[in-house]
């Protein structure tokens, strides 16, 4: 696709830095309403059919995330202790055009009401940065409609779905065998297995084509175009307005300010490692909830000594991942999950949290096997199955196509103590101080997790199957959701940006993606990320025209 | 190796191993991945140890021994750090993707049970093969 270039003299009206979830439809909403721009990308921009199944490489060698291009880490539970090299999950995110949204699952949940107000509701809780948000539900809900219909969201109302101004666009993919056997479950105990809406296309849409169920959503990239990730929507459209540049393997390095402390442009390492400066009229950071936070921690000055935009010193704290938990079963006849979208059934019964349960904490339940084969059989089987020889080989061969895994998706806390900061000891291959992750989880959340582990249990009972085993609940030493530091508020003392994304410290310097939210949800956040990166664009496009920026 | 790995995952009448899926072709190419640096001294050592103990046994190397006796010694080393390692490179080599020298005429599918095409269509297993209020059309 050719694409506008602007010269290196030229200043822009916006730089956006991420092509991911927000900063893709961010890129398409303000080249679409007439403004120039570029986007700074770290990653290339692959095509579809570059795209492989390849499981060694994508998921071993983490060919795709930033993980392969930056191996080092580091991890420690408190400030107190020496930070050690993670070799966890990490904070993980794809490099690339379209970012995580090229590799994720799709699940499109939408918050509820209570996501916006769980403060008001529950009360304060010790140790945490536990907020409302400053919007409400109702003010999002057009842009979760906006996204559903923008990038294609396939999907059927459900017993405790929120208000919703207009249908789903699309009708629901085809139930898998695991939602089958959910729904069983779900029905033997008087809960409520609904479908899960899915950012899969079921039919033909905007000039793109079906899911073909090749089984590889989670962590591959879409080879037919059918995840909506922003490579394959929002993207093409952003460059075909022809005010939009795409810039890849840019790696933003620091925000520049002026002496009245205003934004003037986005310092980058090109891919050879040049620095090289892109000035603008305004800066726009959607580079995820661990980018964000390097970028802004490093794009220090004598007006901003902590960083920009961390007057609050909040930059960076409350990270939150959502908490995972869930029980596998084997069932009597073939599920045959490598077919197929990851999850097409769900259970939000206990989406609310519930004070009788003794701790903070709500989530959804969906049925799921995102195993490859490698994965499955290093990771998966059932601890007394002997891990070679020839009952290793029957266990791989009885398990496979007859496994599934219920998979709880659970609040995570906005702790204080829980942050990203700056690791001077392990700088990336462009000399950018490397990410420390510092983490403990909240006791609530650690028993939210045995909780949901236990609801899962008790479904793979009632769903039907001839054995079920657990994993052992574990505390989080990464992930892919990057949520909460940079989080949005009135307070400018307790919050990063305001209810616009606008940072309270610089003018004209906005901040949307995964770092803005307040509290967690429960899980798949990428839904209200897009909605947040769809509304924020209008303001944004709003101040810039009225000169308010 | 290739002894090691046809006990990791054995040939049997019905289905392949890692035998016929050629996973040391896999390792051959491992031994050369950077991704595989840290753990490529720890393989070779604890196969030299194999030797070592085959050798005890009166064997000339541990491929000379007996099925039997080679299982008896890999029962001695089975919780070490090596075993770990050559077992994950025993199992990717059985799956990964053909291009990496292994997981040789559809081995890795045929052991694990899956229908080799690049795309399907539903029902995909068979409880959303039964007839019922779950069975959801693409159209419903």
């Amino acid at each position: 696709m050719t694409q506008r270039a602007y010269g290196e003299s030229e200043t822009v009206d916006f730089v956006i830095v991420g092509s991911g979830a927000a900063g893709g439809v961010l890129a398409k909403e303000l080249a679409t309403a007439g403004f120039d721009l570029v986007v700074l990308e770290a990653g290339p921009w692959q095509q579809p059919s570059q795209f492989t199944h390849d499981e060694l490489a994508v998921e071993r060698e983490n060919a795709m995330l930033n993980l392969a291009f930056e191996p080092i880490q580091t991890i420690r539970a408190n400030e107190s202790e020496p930070a050690r090299l993670n070799t966890g999950r990490a904070l993980a995110y794809r490099r690339g055009v379209g970012g995580s949204s090229v590799h994720f699952a799709a699940n499109y949940w939408r918050f509820r009401p209570i996501d916006f107000k769980e403060r008001s509701r529950w009360g304060s809780i010790s140790g945490t940065g536990f907020a409302d948000w400053p919007i409400t539900y109702e003010e999002l809900e057009p842009y979760y409609t906006k996204v559903d219909w923008e990038i294609g969201v396939s999907g059927a109302a459900g017993p405790f779905d929120p208000r919703r101004s207009r249908p789903y666009p699309l009708p629901p993919l085809p139930n898998k065998a695991s939602g089958v056997v959910l729904e069983r479950g779900a029905r033997a105990l008087g809960l409520h297995a609904q479908v899960s809406p899915l950012a899969i296309l079921s039919k033909p849409y905007d000039g793109r084509s079906p899911c073909l169920a090749c089984g590889h959503c989670s962590y591959y990239g879409c080879e037919f175009g059918a995840k909506s990730s922003t490579l394959a929507t929002v993207i093409p459209k952003a460059v075909a307005t022809g005010r939009c540049e795409i810039r890849t393997e840019s790696t933003a390095v620091r925000v520049e300010t002026n002496p009245s402390g205003r934004a003037t442009g986005v310092v980058y390492r090109d891919r050879d490692g040049r620095e090289r400066r892109q000035r603008s009229r305004a800066v726009i950071i959607a580079a995820n909830g661990a980018e964000t936070t390097r970028l802004l921690l490093l794009s220090t000055s004598s007006a901003f000594p902590n960083g920009l935009a961390n007057s609050s010193g909040n930059v960076g704290r409350y990270i939150m991942f959502n908490g995972h938990a869930g029980t596998f079963g084997r069932f009597e006849h073939p599920l045959n999950e490598y077919k197929g979208p990851v999850a097409t059934r769900m259970v939000h019964d206990f989406y609310d949290a519930d004070p009788k349960r003794g701790f903070y904490g709500g989530g959804g339940i969906d049925a799921r096997f995102n195993y490859q084969p490698i994965g499955f059989a290093l990771g998966v089987l059932p601890n007394d199955v002997p891990t070679w020889g020839a009952e290793f080989k029957r266990a791989l061969t009885d398990y496979f196509t007859h496994s599934v895994r219920f998979y709880a998706h659970i609040t995570s806390l906005p702790v204080a103590t829980n942050t990203i900061t700056l690791d001077h000891d392990h700088p990336d291959r462009w000399g950018r101080p490397g990410l420390c992750l510092t983490f403990t989880e909240h006791p609530d959340d650690m028993k939210a997790k045995h909780w949901f582990r236990d609801r899962t249990e008790e479904l793979m009972v009632a769903a039907g199957a001839a054995r079920l085993w657990t994993q052992p609940v574990l505390p989080a030493d990464g992930s892919v959701h990057l949520l909460g530091t940079a989080r949005m508020g009135n307070d400018p003392s307790e919050s990063v940006v305001d209810r616009y994304h606008r940072a309270h410290d610089v003018r004209n310097l906005f901040i949307c993606d995964g770092s803005s939210f307040v509290t967690s949800g429960r899980g798949q956040p990428t839904m209200t990320i897009q909605a947040l990166a769809f509304r924020a664009a209008d303001h944004i496009a709003r101040f810039a025209r009225s000169h308010d920026i | 190796m290739r002894a090691f790995a046809a006990q990791i995952i054995p040939s049997d009448q019905s289905l392949p191993g890692a035998d016929e899926a050629g996973a040391v072709y896999f390792i051959d190419r491992a031994f050369g991945m950077p991704f595989f640096a840290d753990i490529v001294p720890v393989v070779r050592a604890g196969l030299a140890d194999l030797d070592t103990r085959a050798r005890t046994l009166g064997e000339r190397d541990f491929a000379s021994l007996s099925p039997g006796r080679q299982v008896a010694i890999m029962r001695q080393v089975d919780r070490t750090p090596f075993f770990a390692a050559a077992r994950m490179l025993v199992v990717i080599g059985t799956f990964a993707d053909p291009s990496y020298g292994g997981n040789r005429h559809g081995a890795g599918r045929t052991i694990v049970g899956v229908e080799h095409r690049p795309t399907y269509s539903a029902p995909y297993g068979w409880y959303d093969a039964q007839p019922g209020p779950s069975a959801t059309k693409p159209d419903a």
